[in-house]
């Protein structure tokens, strides 16, 4: 029987990614109903120094390829390295983080091992089927109608693999001495990629970026009409704010898709959240997390925004900014 | 360079509910778009094969209506198109429909380059582009902003990544996935759009396909949709009242002494 929780530990230059320590609290949500180790899975050229961050994370195993290169970007052997170190550990779930790195890396590995991957879970529960074994159902907001789905693997399929969004999980904090025990696969082999990194340079800054933004202002779709969207970035840059948005908004272009909040876009983390003209569908709204202050202006009294916002304001955002900018 | 386009019909808006009894998603107006990512891959494909010339030839699994989303990318400028449909393929996880669209693309030829937009606006996993690169034995680059032409053989693709801008070569074939927003795609005019009714577009159903039944939609998808349910809280907000100036400066008031505690 397939057992044991795996993470992919996302790492970039010898550098554990943020969502490392994530996933470790994902997988002990998992590990406190079913007992089982957590082990990671890492491969770079340089492991011996993830291990040993890993291992401050208090992770029971960690199985790593050593490579003679630098790996990152060369998706197509990767997918198959961490298949084949999955086949040999044969843990009963995989988590990865949704991040660009973990879907193209890990939808290869599923697709090698036809185990299939859900994607974007917010909230793992474990259950027990009829002869006691345990499977996780894998929450998730649904596109559109504004409910939650859940995901299993049909009976059987091992590994349960799913990525995790990032900032959903509390990063576990570092614990009293656990002991970790570090593998090596020496014999899995990279094979020859097809890409080559022939540049990396630090990239310029984003301006006006929501992620780190102490207040945001976010637009929807009550945002489109008229003058408004003029209107909601004066009332931005009044009370310096950043500016973000929801899909239909950045589909228009009208605010770059880099300032998209939500499910197919960023989460954040603002202390002041004024949202302009959101209906409030979860997958927007999972996006926005750890407010002290949120204020929803929406034409809609039963808009579900009101459901997540600590203040309502049930009128036309062009006549409350309006009255705000002579304030 | 021949290039395959991957392209998907989503719906126009958050116009779908979820069906109680099978938790599929129920898409109640017929009215579909494509994918707005897959726009920027039409058009970096039309670029790309502008400059090396060959041909441009877009792909969609779906409904028989999904003839008018490859319609509508031929009146952009794609060259020919496949519409991949069978009852068989429907309701398939990211796994099953990635087989599909690798046995599809093919069966109608060689291509040098795949492009697919990086995320649909509906599903949004973001999987099926590598996974059908795996199935196809091909390398991939996911999630681009930008798309040129390297010499001898290669793609050079850039992409962000931990404050990094990363330039990219891929060997063909390949396949690579564009970011939504990476290029300004161009219109279908009434002439092209006139043209694009008579360009090829082939059929092909699971008789041309020749899968397995059990590796195909539902029944090859290794996850299944077993519940759906409503976020549990209930209306939480405070309402404020008054006029709107009332409401906006209690609004300041808020703001302000929120800004002030720290």
């Amino acid at each position: 029987m397939p057992e044991g929780i795996c993470i992919f530990a996302e790492n970039y230059d010898g550098n554990l990614d943020n969502s490392v320590p994530e996933l470790v609290t994902a997988a002990h949500v998992i590990k406190a109903e079913t007992g089982e180790k957590i082990e990671a899975v890492v491969v770079s050229d340089k492991c011996s120094v993830l291990s040993d961050q890993l291992a401050k994370l208090g992770i029971d195993e960690i199985y790593t390829v050593q490579t003679d290169h630098d790996p990152a970007f060369q998706d197509d052997s990767l997918g198959h390295v961490y298949a084949e170190m999955i086949r040999r550990i044969a843990p009963s779930a995989v988590l990865i983080p949704a991040t660009p790195a973990g879907r193209s890396i890990f939808s290869r590995t599923a697709a090698v091992l036809g185990c299939g991957m859900t994607a974007d879970c917010t909230e793992l529960k474990v259950a027990k089927r009829g002869d006691r074994s345990f499977y996780i159902k894998q929450n998730k907001p649904s596109f559109g109608d504004n409910v939650f789905v859940t995901i299993e693997m049909k009976p059987g399929v091992f590994p349960q693999m799913m990525t995790i969004r990032p900032g959903v999980f509390a990063p576990y904090e570092s614990c009293e001495n656990i002991t970790s025990k570090t593998s090596y696969f020496d014999d899995i082999e990279m094979s020859a990629s097809g890409i080559t990194v022939m540049e990396a340079v630090p990239a310029a800054a984003v301006t006006g970026s929501i992620l780190g933004a102490d207040t945001v202002v976010v637009g929807g779709r009550g945002a489109q009409a008229d003058g408004n969207m003029e209107l909601l970035k004066q009332f931005a840059d009044k009370i310096g704010a950043a500016v973000g948005c929801t899909r239909p908004i950045a589909d228009t272009g009208v605010i770059p898709f880099e300032h998209q909040i939500g499910q197919t876009g960023a989460t954040i983390h603002p202390r002041i959240c004024i949202s302009l003209g959101v209906s409030g569908a979860i997958q927007h709204t999972e996006g926005i997390k750890d407010t002290k202050l949120f204020v929803a202006v929406n034409t809609d009294e039963n808009a579900p925004i009101y459901n997540v916002a600590d203040y309502g304001i049930n009128a036309d955002m062009k006549e409350v900014l309006e009255a705000y900018m002579k304030l | 360079m021949n290039i395959a386009v991957l392209i998907k019909q989503v719906p126009v808006s958050d116009n779908v509910s979820v069906d109680p009894e099978t938790h599929a998603l129920i898409r109640s107006s017929s009215e579909g778009m494509i994918n707005p990512a897959d726009r920027n891959a039409i058009e970096a494909a039309i670029v790309l094969k502008e400059q090396t010339g060959g041909k441009t030839v877009v792909f969609t699994m779906g409904p028989p209506n999904a003839e008018k989303a490859l319609r509508e990318a031929m009146a952009i400028g794609c060259d020919e198109s496949c519409l991949i449909t069978d009852r068989c393929f429907g309701g398939g996880d990211t796994v099953a429909t990635a087989k599909v669209i690798a046995k599809g693309i093919e069966k109608y030829g060689s291509f040098d380059l795949i492009i697919g937009g990086a995320m649909s606006s509906d599903g949004a996993t973001g999987q099926v582009g590598a996974m059908a690169a795996e199935y196809l034995g091909i390398p991939h680059i996911s999630e681009v902003s930008s798309l040129s032409c390297g010499d001898n053989g290669n793609i050079i693709a850039e992409k962000r990544y931990q404050g990094m801008q990363v330039k990219i070569k891929a060997v063909l074939p390949a396949l690579v996935t564009v970011n939504f927003g990476c290029n300004e795609p161009r219109m279908a005019t009434l002439r092209s759009s006139r043209a694009a009714k008579t360009k090829p577009l082939a059929t092909y159903t699971n008789a041309e396909l020749c899968m397995a039944k059990e590796d195909t939609g539902l029944a090859g998808s290794p996850t299944v949709v077993t519940d759906s349910f409503e976020p549990e809280h209930a209306k939480k907000a405070e309402m404020l009242t008054g006029s709107p100036a009332e409401m906006a400066a209690r609004l300041k008031e808020l703001i302000d002494s929120e800004k002030g505690k720290e």
